[in-house]
């Protein structure tokens, strides 16, 4: 006689064990307990793991660079008393100018015009050197990610680091499956992530600890996507 | 941003005290910002929140492909505009236009929405 049981099973706590694609025979012990004995995998069970751990791996990555990133600038720039004077005066400077800005009327005299010209100038000088103390740190920082981005090149090369829950536009799939064998465009490449991860993360950090410049600063300079970010030379 | 971190060293020395009245201005209809500045911090970190919250729940559903994209952006746009038009009623001139304001911190939440959709969608549904 051939019994056809249907076994419904609840697979809670097997978390990553068990996938669609798992071919599982159900053996009767001799005790009478229905043991589950896994005959194959429908998919590298250690490859996906490994996948998970690099998309984590590479954000603990880009919040640790651009953590040292903020502290070389920290170290090099920030803590100086000419960074500090400078950025005081340009935030004060601009502030000013653009509550005149705001209540100038177009009948104004020719003289609050050239004023405020006068003061335009002034803070252009005082963002120029701003950014020249600036510069000295993004060398710095550019000459070590160079090297590190070097490095994480060569390890995640070749290595689908994340999946992709959408395909992304051709010209950005350059980016996103760089080094990567295969057609399939939802596979990550490590250099797209981490440059996400370093969108998000850097300037969220910057604005947490208090060292993005101010708006009204950002405004003058000619900042156009937020605060002037601190670029990391990736090659 | 001198000011802002100013006021959060007041709100220190007053033990705290002082320190709920950004965030309990934020959740309080109709407050009163006298800092512009305050203000558009409020609509960038709001912003971030709401990416997290979005990529997770996008990740876990899972929301794929573009459409699921073009629902972040509208959601996000249009949420915090009922936000600062609705409940705060804040005058959209005085801090530069609408634009401005729907501007203020997008590209970051867009990239961490981004960030947060594929790790959930990579830990669950890597199928």
């Amino acid at each position: 006689d051939t019994w056809v049981v249907k076994v419904e099973l609840t697979l809670e706590g097997l978390g990553l064990l068990l996938w669609g694609q798992d071919l599982v025979e159900a053996v009767l012990a001799e005790d009478g307990h229905l043991a589950l004995v896994v005959l194959s995998s429908g998919r590298d069970v250690a490859t996906m793991s490994t996948m998970f751990a690099d998309t984590i791996l590479i954000v603990f990555i880009s919040v640790c660079t651009a953590l040292l990133a903020e502290g070389i600038t920290w170290v090099l720039v920030y803590r100086t008393e000419k960074y500090k004077r400078l950025k005081a005066e340009v935030e004060k400077q601009s502030k000013k100018l653009e509550k005149k800005k705001e209540t100038i009327t177009e009948s104004a005299g020719r003289q609050q015009k050239k004023k405020i010209e006068r003061q335009e100038e002034k803070l252009k000088n005082n963002n120029r050197d701003l950014s020249m103390v600036r510069m000295k740190s993004m060398f710095a920082i550019g000459f070590c990610f160079t090297a590190l981005m070097g490095m994480f090149n060569s390890i995640f090369d070749g290595r689908v680091v994340a999946k992709l829950p959408f395909v992304p536009l051709s010209y950005i799939q350059g980016l996103s499956h760089r080094n990567l064998l295969g057609e399939d465009y939802t596979d990550c490449s490590f250099i797209f992530l981490y440059i996400l991860c370093t969108m998000s993360i850097r300037q969220n950090i910057q604005k947490m600890l208090g060292l993005a410049p101010s708006r009204a600063a950002t405004k003058q300079a000619g900042g156009f996507l937020g605060p002037p970010p601190q670029t990391a030379k990736f090659s | 941003m001198a000011s802002s971190s100013k006021r959060k060293e007041e709100s220190h020395l007053l033990n705290g005290a002082v320190k709920q009245s950004t965030w309990s201005k934020a959740f309080c209809s109709n407050a009163v910002w006298e800092e512009k500045d305050e203000f558009l911090d409020v609509i960038y970190w709001l912003r971030q929140i709401i990416a997290v919250i979005l990529g997770v729940i996008w990740g876990v559903a899972p929301l794929k492909g573009f459409l699921g994209i073009a629902i972040f952006c509208v959601i996000n746009a249009g949420l915090l505009y009922v936000y600062f038009s609705s409940f705060q009623q804040i005058d959209e001139e005085e801090y530069g236009g609408t634009w401005e304001l729907t501007k203020e911190g997008f590209m970051t939440s867009f990239a961490l929405f981004l960030v947060v959709w594929i790790i959930f969608y990579t830990a669950l549904h890597y199928d």
